[in-house]
């Protein structure tokens, strides 16, 4: 079985890239959310493995999210996607139950060795 | 560069263009209200995007400026510092050189110098005065600045197929305002109507021009595929991918997918052979698929190669016979791609045993349908122990079809170009009759002829009278029709003409009656019929003498 991913960030262009990396993996992207409505729609509608959180949102910080999704799905994997400059947030969003993080730009290679080890 | 680097980089430019036309109102907003909470939490947020999206580019001057950027409107955002006195100039002019260095990258062009931007807002964000010396010369661009929308639209595809559908009726009224300006023949009309026809034929041709896609956007899940087909069957395989700029139509590359991944699973899990058996017929131990797209006049042309071991003919043939889908004799006489043109029938297998990949089920015949469903046709090639090559020919468009228009009792008729071979005109003494089939002799292969009115006139149990040679009088006009390596001579009363025709389906109950395919509307409003060219040869071979 494909381990089925839901990505949430609101730039296409970084939706596209991480589904691109995710896909050719072997992963199944199950839905793309561009902001944290969708996100926690499409996290109750398609039940992923996994998600990847951007942790800057239009609508709702990606913490807000977080903790959004833990409550309704306390087993989903969630990797937040940050880039330098936000280990505040990071660090909170770990204790907040994240499992891992990437720090944007990231590598094809940095992705999948981190959303392989969550996914362990 | 690569089509996936090509993607990226138009993904960045469209996205960037749209955040730098936000950017530029969000701080509209923030002069008219410098506490808008709003504004300055978007403003923070797209220059975080523009900033990671950038560096994932590789593009450092605009990655740094945003970043620096994105540090002054997170202060201002958690109310470190208020947007006033000297940094607004800054910030404005900030966003403007963002606006600058994506134009250059957009056309290739060197990049502004950013650093004096950057000390800035440094000194901005440290709380000191920036050096604002020599900032009022820029003036002049200021007037002279343009505002700049991104070049690439993103548009449903059910939009484009309302664009298409409305073309499709344009194209039919225009036909009728053609003949009608003849029938009038007043020179003012004429001359309106020969302008409107033409309009209407380069908008046709803009619409269907607005739906291509470049095929690549369907090669490129390919190495993928094969790289999981060939470990799941435990064989080496390289996959080379050629055409991947030839442009079709969107729907069509949608519809041929699943066909495409049927014929790419099998050429590994039937067609190539495993390392030790290649080796052992002197071949590489790895195997070789090609997938390539090449344009062919208005078709494109979609091609599955391998080297592997090659379709049996002569197993094939067997098959045919034990199936009962032809006579031994019958068989006998089959020139070979009419053999491996069984391979298309329903059903008909080759696979000695099932393996995981190749043997859900699924046939050859279920690609063949696919292909059918577009007008489109599929032929084998294959040499025994050199490998086999699939060809998809697709049309490029859906909408508008060539077709060759005649006449039958007086009624008009339309069969797709994409089906026809030849026309031809033969007296009586050109034709023989073998087992009570009519036969002509073209290019060297026999080929079946039948009365098109006889044919269409069967009704339910009813089979073919055997032919008699005494029925035909003077020139017969022929249209050879060919479908999956079968030709078949259909004898009509006049040929018309040629011409391009949008297909609609049928309205019931005469849906129901499967030799057509569709109708169309001529010039003079009069209805045409649409033949389907396989159901028409399947009647055929059903209902022989």
């Amino acid at each position: 079985m494909k381990n089925r991913i839901l990505i949430v960030d609101d730039s296409f262009y970084m939706r596209t890239m991480l589904k691109n990396m995710l896909t050719d993996a072997g992963y199944e992207v199950v839905g793309e959310a561009a902001n944290g409505q969708q996100a926690l729609e499409m996290a109750i509608e398609t039940k992923p493995d996994l998600i990847t959180l951007d942790v800057i949102l239009p609508d709702n910080t990606g913490l807000d999210v977080l903790r959004g999704i833990r409550q309704e799905q306390p087993d989903v994997k969630v990797v937040m996607c940050s880039a330098v400059g936000q280990e505040v947030i990071v660090n909170e969003a770990l204790e907040s139950g994240a499992s891992a993080y990437i720090v944007k730009p990231f590598s094809e290679e940095k992705v999948l060795e981190i959303v392989g080890n969550a996914l362990q | 560069m690569s089509n996936r680097e090509q993607e990226y980089r138009e993904l960045f430019m469209a996205e960037a263009l749209e955040y730098y036309d936000a950017m530029s109102r969000h701080i509209s907003e923030l002069e008219r209200n410098p506490a808008d909470e709003e504004a300055l939490r978007e403003l923070f947020r797209l220059m975080h995007n523009l900033k990671s999206n950038a560096r994932a580019m590789g593009y450092t001057s605009i990655g740094e400026a945003a970043h620096h950027m994105e540090t002054v409107f997170g202060q201002l955002r958690d109310g470190q510092a208020t947007f006033t006195g000297s940094m607004v100039p800054v910030l404005f002019g900030g966003i403007d050189t963002l606006g600058e260095l994506i134009r250059a990258v957009g056309e290739e062009q060197a990049l502004p110098d950013v650093q004096r931007l950057l000390d800035n807002l440094d000194r901005i964000s440290r709380g000191e005065e920036p050096d604002l010396e020599g900032e009022e010369a820029d003036d002049d661009e200021d007037v002279s600045r343009k505002l700049e929308l991104s070049d690439l639209v993103y548009i449903q595809v059910r939009k484009l197929d309302h664009l298409m559908n409305l073309m499709g009726e344009l194209i039919i009224d225009r036909d009728r305002i053609l003949t009608l300006s003849r029938e009038i023949d007043h020179p003012a009309l004429t001359t309106a109507a020969a302008h409107f026809s033409r309009i209407a034929e380069e908008l046709q041709y803009s619409v269907m021009d607005a739906r291509l896609v470049g095929v690549g956007s369907l090669f490129s899940k390919f190495p993928r595929v094969v790289r999981d087909v060939a470990s799941t069957e435990g064989k080496e395989v390289n996959l080379t991918l050629q055409g991947e700029d030839i442009q079709i139509d969107r729907n069509i590359l949608q519809i041929i997918t699943d066909a495409l991944l049927h014929l790419v699973r099998n050429a590994i899990g039937h067609g190539l052979e495993t390392a030790a058996e290649r080796e052992a017929a002197g071949k590489p131990a790895q195997g070789q698929i090609t997938l390539s797209a090449q344009a062919e006049r208005d078709d494109v042309l979609v091609q599955v190669q391998d080297d592997g071991r090659g379709i049996d003919v002569a197993s094939v043939r067997r098959k045919a016979v034990e199936r009962g889908l032809v006579t031994r004799a019958a068989a006998a006489q089959l020139p070979d791609a009419a053999v491996r043109a069984f391979l298309f029938e329903p059903g008909f297998s080759m696979a000695k045993e099932v393996t995981e990949i190749s043997g859900r089920g699924v046939g050859l015949d279920v690609v063949k349908l696919a292909i059918d469903s577009l007008g489109g046709q599929l032929r084998v090639d294959s040499v025994l122990g050199e490998g086999t090559t699939f060809t998809l020919v697709l049309p490029t468009s859906i909408a508008v079809k060539g077709a060759l228009l005649f006449e039958l009792d007086e009624r008009s008729y339309a069969l797709p170009l994409m089906h026809t071979d030849s026309v031809v005109s033969l007296l009586p003494d050109r034709f023989s009759v073998v087992g009570g089939v009519l036969l002509t002799r073209l290019q060297g292969e026999n080929v079946p002829v039948v009365s098109l009115r006889e044919l269409l006139q069967l009704e339910g149990d009813q089979v073919l009278a055997p032919a008699r040679k005494a029925t035909l009088h003077g020139r017969q006009d022929i249209i050879i029709v060919n479908y999956n390596n079968r030709r078949l001579g259909l004898i009509v009363d006049r040929f018309l003409r040629q011409q391009d025709i949008v297909v609609k389906a049928m309205s019931k109950p005469l849906d129901t009656i499967d030799l057509f395919g569709g109708v169309t509307l001529l010039g003079s409003g009069q209805v045409c019929l649409v033949l389907d060219v396989p159901a028409l040869t399947r009647l055929f071979l059903a209902k022989r003498p």
